[in-house]
């Protein structure tokens, strides 16, 4: 079936769809939100079940490692009755409007949604297939609907042991009528979700045959190395074609934004070109700017006189001025960078009428809109293949690496062209986590709770820069005035109970490429706010987790975490000889995750043995995979908190490969003890949730251990040890 | 021209002598399973085996790799049948899975050389590989589960 060959409207387009060949097709039903209109473009929102029994579906969301194809296929087959083994899961070839995500408006993967969104959706239509394929089967058999069941793949009737397969069933039930209100399947009879079913993906990603966007093979391929300019905000002004004309395997050198990309017969003729081309580049006065240059903006930002206040509740400034006990401290974090497995690439097929990319994108929407915009390239001519994803953590959300592609193929009159980042450039060039810094202050009362609390937190305002309009951030947050979530989340919308709360955010904007980085705002603002309860539960000279749970009053989910990593790592006792502990908790992306961390401090040397995370995420689809988030997100996370950090230098970022920029290695790496606590909440994402506690319960423990606070990262450059 | 055996099989290729054999590889002789990491030996993704030992294909020049016997991901079993393999399947190792063929590498090599590694010696064998996702706690239990098979 050729799916870009039907045309455009819903109803056409599942008429076409069925008509391709026998099938049951039930478009998934998708909540509606602010921005989503009647599809523009065609519609793949569906599940699909073919004569030979195979289901497919397509769903918006990469697979970058998080294991989510694997959690929305038990869903789907869960449902269903489906038999495990007949499932597929694809992706949409075109970003069309079905698969906008909320908030943003744009089909991502970001967010933690994969599953938590899709849930719902999956589960109606795979329940609609299930009534029409009973409906098919019971006329079939002259038997009621209720005598019949549906799984692996079969509707049975139990009663005389007769049963009939999905696939011969498909032509009759898609003449039926879809039913409005099915009847979902009881928990209990859901066998897939909540069992650790292994993930797809694995047996391809054992032997080397998963394919990557970097492993892409076409038809007289070429390849392309990119030379940018090492200063953001500078642009290419020339560059010397002779210069690199006699070097073996080189085809040509395109001009695309900010620098050139060499395209030769192979990616290491290219890389060798592109590193010998004649470039020059523009001056701009970001020249000058450095890393302390950014600090000194941003401690300027936090004694502006005047700040907009994005929370209010109660008075705090009244309560700061009283005269109980008031514990002030500063904060800050880094500029990061992403270091995917995998650095930036894309293969691209371009010409004026038709564009094919195969791009392992977290960012659909933004690659069709970065080629709308550069080239006025229209949306019905994009074809863009969504690969796995050697690692997305946010950074893959951007869209210059289709442009270079697809100007590089249009150089050479659409052939094949795959260009690919070296590492130093996909290090160099930005698109950071960005560097912040925050400020509190609070009021303690006699019994040593807080009454007031005023946190100030300088930074640039990243749902600005990630092109949502404040119109579509005060929809995102339930109309929170100024409440930029990409900034905020995790501050304003903090669990604890605090009855007099203030949040301002001092808006500066950093003359540097910014992108998210996996737990966006919660990756800074968890340190923050879990490392200030620490420093407030310490100067009132109570347990870090009494104090914690006494400020979380009817907060269930909070409490039930906590207790739960209490009981983990066994807080109530005294820690093991040499080892201090440090707790945190965070909420993000509609999960709640509490760690303890366990570090032993030597003479010279932070050595974390163990970690405890207990996590709320609702009903966990599959186990083993909230587990593999948890641990991941930890070691992910230590690294991070540890020593990672770009630093800024005559504009241009000082880092450049592994060897400055150090991902933990696996000798560094701490045993993870997972606990999931379900206590029937709400679905909550998973492969972000796990980061935002590392780094404050990191500090927190070696406050424990040495009676220094240290409130800056990364921590490995500012602990005395 | 440079002749060397790939996967059991003998190849000829023609590229500059000083072209890392990890292009050669995935571009010419299109395997494409050993992976582009780093390209200076920090992040092992590239790791195949030259004569049994791991290298970093990455900085391993294809005029050493002359006469000698090359195994990538794609020849180190038929089928994912290698123990390595199967315990990275029985405790589902991979996230993204990037960097796996190049973790599988190192484990298999280091197991073919110590059938039954402390944490320690799995930790000094398997220090440059690298993986973002932070697979780390079951690559070390997938290599004892390996070295138990």
């Amino acid at each position: 079936m050729k799916l870009q060959d039907v045309s455009l409207t819903r109803r056409s387009f599942l008429a076409g769809a069925v008509a391709a060949g026998v099938a049951l097709v039930v478009p998934l039903r998708l909540p509606t939100w602010a921005g989503q209109g009647e599809a523009a473009g065609l519609s793949q929102a569906f599940i699909r079940i073919d004569t030979s029994g195979q289901v497919t579906f397509r769903l918006p969301t990469s697979e970058m490692g998080q294991g989510t194809h694997t959690g929305q296929a038990q869903i789907l087959a869960d449902e269903l009755g489906a038999d495990w083994s007949s499932i597929v899961v694809g992706m949409p070839n075109q970003p069309t409007p079905d698969y906008r995500i909320p908030f943003i408006g744009q089909m991502r993967s970001v967010g933690s949604f994969g599953i938590r969104f899709w849930h719902d959706p999956l589960r109606l239509a795979a329940a609609q297939a299930r009534e029409m394929l009973t409906q098919a089967a019971a006329e079939r058999l002259g038997v009621a609907p209720a005598a019949l069941h549906a799984g692996n793949g079969f509707i049975v009737h139990a009663d005389s042991g007769r049963r009939i397969p999905f696939g011969e069933l498909v032509g009759d039930a898609s003449s039926l009528p879809v039913p409005e209100e099915p009847t979902l399947r009881p928990d209990d009879q859901r066998t897939l979700s909540g069992r650790g079913v292994p993930r797809l993906d694995t047996p391809q990603k054992v032997t080397g045959k998963a394919v990557y966007a970097v492993d892409v093979e076409r038809e007289g391929m070429l390849y392309g190395a990119v030379r940018l300019a090492p200063v953001f905000s500078a642009d290419i002004e020339a560059f010397d074609e002779s210069s690199v004309a006699g070097m073996p395997g080189v085809v040509a050198v395109v001009r695309v934004p900010r620098g050139a990309v060499v395209i030769a017969d192979s990616w290491w003729q290219a890389k060798r070109a592109a590193d010998a081309l004649g470039i020059t580049f523009t001056a701009t006065d970001a020249d000058a700017l450095s890393t302390e240059a950014i600090d000194t903006m941003l401690r300027d930002a936090l004694d502006r006189p005047d700040v907009p206040v994005s929370t209010l509740r109660g008075d705090a400034q009244a309560t700061l001025s009283s005269d109980g006990q008031v514990v002030e401290a500063e904060y800050s974090v880094p500029l990061l960078t992403h270091m995917s497995m995998e650095p930036i690439n894309c293969t691209a097929e371009s010409t004026e009428e038709r564009t094919e990319l195969w791009i392992g994108t977290q960012g659909q929407d933004v690659v069709r809109m970065t080629l709308e915009n550069a080239l006025q390239l229209p949306a019905e001519r994009l074809f863009l293949n969504t690969t796995y994803l050697g690692g997305g953590f946010g950074r893959k959300t951007h869209g210059e690496i289709a442009l270079q592609a697809v100007l590089a193929s249009r150089a050479v009159n659409g052939r094949p062209i795959k260009v690919l980042w070296a590492r130093e450039d996909d290090v160099r060039q930005g698109q950071y986590r960005q560097t912040m810094r925050c400020r509190f202050r609070a009021a303690l009362d006699d019994a040593g709770n807080i009454t007031g609390m005023r946190i100030r937190l300088a930074g640039p305002q990243m749902g600005r820069e990630y092109g949502m309009d404040p119109e579509q951030m005060a929809q995102a947050t339930g109309n929170l005035a100024n409440f930029d979530p990409f900034s905020l989340a995790g501050l304003s919308d903090m669990r604890y109970v605090i009855p007099n709360f203030v949040v301002e955010h001092a808006v500066v904007d950093l003359p540097i490429p910014l992108c998210p980085w996996r737990s966006i705002a919660h990756s800074f603002n968890g340190f923050f706010f879990e490392s200030f309860m620490d420093e407030c539960a310490a100067a009132a000279g109570r347990d870090p987790l009494e104090f914690r749970r006494s400020h979380s009053e009817g907060q269930e989910r909070m409490l039930a975490v906590l207790d739960r990593v209490a009981e983990m790592s066994r807080w109530s006792e005294p820690a093991a000889e040499g080892i201090a502990r440090g707790l945190a908790v965070v909420e993000s992306y509609g999960s709640y995750v509490a760690q303890v961390v366990e570090a032993r401090v030597d003479d010279d040397d932070i050595n974390v043995e163990r970690v405890h995370v207990a996590i709320d995420c609702g009903h966990a689809i599959n186990p083993d995979q909230v587990e593999a988030q948890m641990q991941g997100s930890v070691i992910d996370a230590l690294g991070a908190a540890l020593r990672q950090r770009v630093t800024i230098r005559e504009g241009r970022a000082e880092q450049s490969n592994f060897h400055d920029y150090s991902l933990l290695r696996i000798g560094e790496a701490p045993s993870v003890a997972v606990s999931i606590v379900e206590i029937g909440s709400p679905l909550g994402g998973v492969g972000e949730p796990g980061i935002p506690p590392l780094a404050p319960a990191l500090a927190n423990a070696l406050f424990a251990a040495t009676q220094q606070r240290i409130r800056h990262l990364p921590l490995s450059e500012h602990i005395q040890v | 021209m440079t002749a060397f055996t790939l996967n059991g099989r003998e190849v000829d290729v023609t590229a500059e002598p000083d072209t890392p054999l990890l292009w050669v590889i995935r571009e010419q002789l299109k395997l494409t399973g050993t992976k582009y990491g780093c390209g200076i030996a920090q992040c092992g993704a590239c790791t195949l085996h030259v004569d049994g030992e791991p290298v970093r294909a990455c900085v391993f020049p294809l005029s050493a790799a002359e006469g000698r016997s090359v195994t990538t991901i794609e020849g180190l079993s038929e089928e994912g049948s290698h123990p390595v393999q199967q315990a990275w399947v029985a405790l589902d190792v991979p996230q993204c899975g990037y960097c796996q063929s190049g973790q599988i590498m190192s484990a298999a090599a280091l197991l073919a050389r110590n059938p039954s590694p402390s944490d320690a010696e799995i930790d000094a064998a398997m220090a440059g590989n690298l993986c973002r996702c932070g697979t780390y706690v079951r690559i070390r239990a997938a290599i004892h589960r390996a070295s138990e098979a």
